[in-house]
């Protein structure tokens, strides 16, 4: 089974410990995103895993073998780099080529192998040609190009796509999407972009200051998220935060209180972080039961929905609405409906969700 | 006519406003074309002695011109024709052997992992450049004394006869262009080390997972990635190829050795400061600037158009 397992994974720098014990078991062609903010670690234990970086304790087994000690030729991985890593003086053929000859594959061989794999990614026209005349894009399918031809059992993907504009970079996700759909091949990607981790991944893992915070479908991640770093970080706003307290029937924010459903009664009185995701609400021009007063500071039209960001007693909220091809109405809002069944709640010291929700 | 008086027009008040806009960037290029108009340009007014029938007493402008004849003179002087076949034979010896020493060191520099020893070792072969050009002189005639010598020393030990290495025209190159390397080349190999650490880390990383080995990074990556850096220090070797370090062979060199030792240089220098032949030096000075000039030109275009990288 061509999976990856990472025991108590440590790395330090001297005295300075950046990844503190990680386990997690990537299974055989599955799609693994490892998503989390700029120094939490992600780069650092994809580059154990493909032996760039040395493991400082803890056990790296593919294919149920441990290959700590194993230098990263013999671990059968292929790597594709944030600024592509392709060799100046060679072209695309021979960037591509390049693992292959070093690995003594016959010469007709490798030019079929070649040709096979350009024109999967669209590149048979470009293969005279020198990186330094391709476009960002074209530079990034010749990275991936790279890994393919060598067949590796695990692909590791190290931002691969930060580099590209947005338009391109919308583009490129979905072609790394099909092409492991084809490809089936073991794909752990590091990105800080909650976006390509959402709409790539199998599973993600959402790490902080070198600890997971959760492993999850995306899905599972957005709609339970285990404590309130992940809560903020997936979803795009962020989820929005209020302090609060909890009384019998839902959580009372300042002076209002809203409904939340499922309230244990022994957990009333608790101070809570109440979750609510920008779009889970509904926009009204007056104060009714469950409804936050808010000050509307700023509508961005986004075209079919538009943010507003508002203010409730000093916090910064966003909330996201449809605009029905007009935002005029926008302006009149005076207060946001809150949906019961899909707020949040969060410890309010530790963050961990309450258990009851998760 | 109106058109291109307001197109000439607008040209000078751009420039103006260029200038108005920018003047403080002139001044700081200022010392800089000052230092060239006084020490570079203005010596030029005196080639015309090449020329002339030079009398320091009738001065530049009043010696009488006598057209070629000096070159007439240097092309059938035996010995003149002696120093360009040296000065050739010297320079490519030392571009062939020479040039890439530097180069290797920096390669070996670059792949010495241990610090402490990286530093020391360094600093090892960077230390003769700061010597200066007599004191090395100095050096070398005492490692090859036929008594005392470290050289002859060590060759008694094996049994051999002493040799008298400086006065024997076949040992003057070697040793030249030896004690040139061990003079020159640790230091010549910053520029190439500085071009290796400008090397995307992420080529070798990516080669590491591909499996290269070190040779094969080496080669592979290490080397194309300086060619540029490679390219343009050959340009400028070879537009320096006539002008041999002629301070070290004026202390080496002896009659005994100017068969193989006497080049260009060390022949102006002989016949204009020694024998006060001013205008027969100026004219051998001019020969020897014209070949660099067309060699470095030369140089360059074949580059810009075999490798893309040019100095200008």
């Amino acid at each position: 089974m061509s999976g990856v397992n990472l025991s108590g994974i440590v790395k330090s720098y001297g005295a300075l410990q950046v990844v503190h014990g990680i386990d997690l078991e990537v299974t055989e062609k599955e799609f693994v995103v490892l998503v989390g903010p700029s120094g939490c670690g992600k780069s650092t234990t994809l580059r154990m895993i493909a032996g760039l970086e040395e493991i400082t304790a803890g056990d790296l087994t593919i294919d149920d073998r441990r290959v700590n000690r194993v230098a990263p030729k013999d671990r059968d991985v292929a790597m594709v780099f944030q600024n592509y890593a392709l060799y100046p003086h060679l072209n695309v053929a021979d960037n591509m080529a390049f693992g292959l000859r070093i690995r003594k594959m016959p010469k007709d061989e490798i030019k079929k192998t070649i040709d096979d794999v350009a024109e999967t990614l669209g590149l048979t026209e470009y293969l005279e040609r020198r990186p330094a005349d391709l476009s960002g894009g074209q530079r990034q399918r010749v990275a991936m190009g790279r890994a393919i031809v060598r067949h590796p059992k695990v692909f590791l993907f190290d931002e691969p796509l930060s580099n590209l504009d947005a338009k391109l970079r919308t583009q490129m996700r979905a072609e790394i999407k099909r092409l492991h759909n084809r490809l089936d091949v073991t794909s752990i990607y590091v990105t800080h972009d909650q976006v390509e981790a959402m709409t790539l991944a199998d599973r993600i893992v959402v790490m902080n200051d070198g600890r997971i915070e959760q492993i999850g479908t995306p899905m599972e991640l957005f709609n339970h998220p285990a404590n309130i770093f992940v809560a903020g970080f997936l979803g795009l706003p962020p989820m929005n935060q209020l302090k609060g307290t909890l009384t019998k029937s839902g959580a009372m924010i300042g002076d209002t209180e809203i409904k939340v459903d499922g309230i244990d009664a022994q957990q009333i009185g608790r101070d809570v972080i109440v979750g609510i995701r920008p779009e889970h609400v509904t926009l009204t021009a007056g104060k009714g039961t469950s409804e936050l007063p808010i000050e509307l500071d700023l509508v961005e039209p986004l075209g079919s929905e538009a943010l507003l960001h508002a203010r409730h007693e000093g916090n910064e909220l966003v909330f996201k609405a449809e605009t029905h091809g007009d935002i005029a109405y926008l302006s009149g809002v005076k207060s946001v409906h809150i949906t019961a069944s899909l707020v949040k709640l969060f410890d309010g010291e530790t963050g961990v969700a309450l258990g009851a929700r998760v | 006519m109106a058109e291109h008086n307001s197109t000439s027009e607008g040209r000078l008040i751009r420039l103006y406003d260029h200038f108005k806009r920018e003047w403080q960037i002139y001044v700081l290029l200022l010392p800089m074309i000052i230092w060239f108009l006084v020490f570079l340009y203005k010596p030029m007014y005196g080639l015309q002695v090449a020329f002339k029938d030079y009398s320091i007493f009738s001065g530049v402008a009043n010696s009488p011109w006598i057209g070629l004849e000096h070159f007439n003179t240097l092309f059938g002087s035996d010995q003149f024709m002696r120093a360009i076949r040296n000065t050739v034979i010297i320079s490519i010896y030392s571009l062939c052997v020479g040039f890439p020493m530097p180069i290797i060191l920096a390669l070996m520099f670059n792949e010495i992992t241990h610090h402490a020893f990286k530093r020391t070792a360094q600093t090892i072969v960077y230390l003769p450049h700061f010597i200066s050009t007599v004191i090395i002189g100095g050096i070398v005639i005492t490692a090859f004394s036929p008594t005392a010598g470290i050289v002859n020393l060590f060759l008694g030990w094996l049994g051999f006869e002493p040799i008298y290495f400086l006065i024997k025209p076949e040992w003057f190159r070697p040793i030249f262009i030896g004690s040139g390397i061990w003079q020159e080349a640790g230091f010549s190999s910053i520029v190439f080390l500085a071009a290796i650490a400008g090397v995307n880390p992420s080529l070798y990383e990516s080669a590491v997972v591909d499996g290269a080995s070190r040779w094969q990074m080496m080669w592979k990556i290490t080397l194309p990635s300086i060619l540029p850096t490679i390219i343009i220090m050959l340009i400028i070797r070879i537009g320096n190829l006539l002008e041999v370090g002629f301070e070290l062979i004026i202390v080496l060199y002896q009659p005994a050795t100017y068969e193989t030792a006497d080049v260009i240089n060390t022949f102006i220098y002989r016949q204009g400061l020694q024998g006060a032949q001013y205008d027969l030096a100026a004219a051998a000075g001019l020969f020897n600037a014209v070949v660099a000039f067309v060699l470095v030109m030369t140089a360059n275009t074949i580059s810009r158009r075999y490798s893309r990288t040019s100095l200008w």
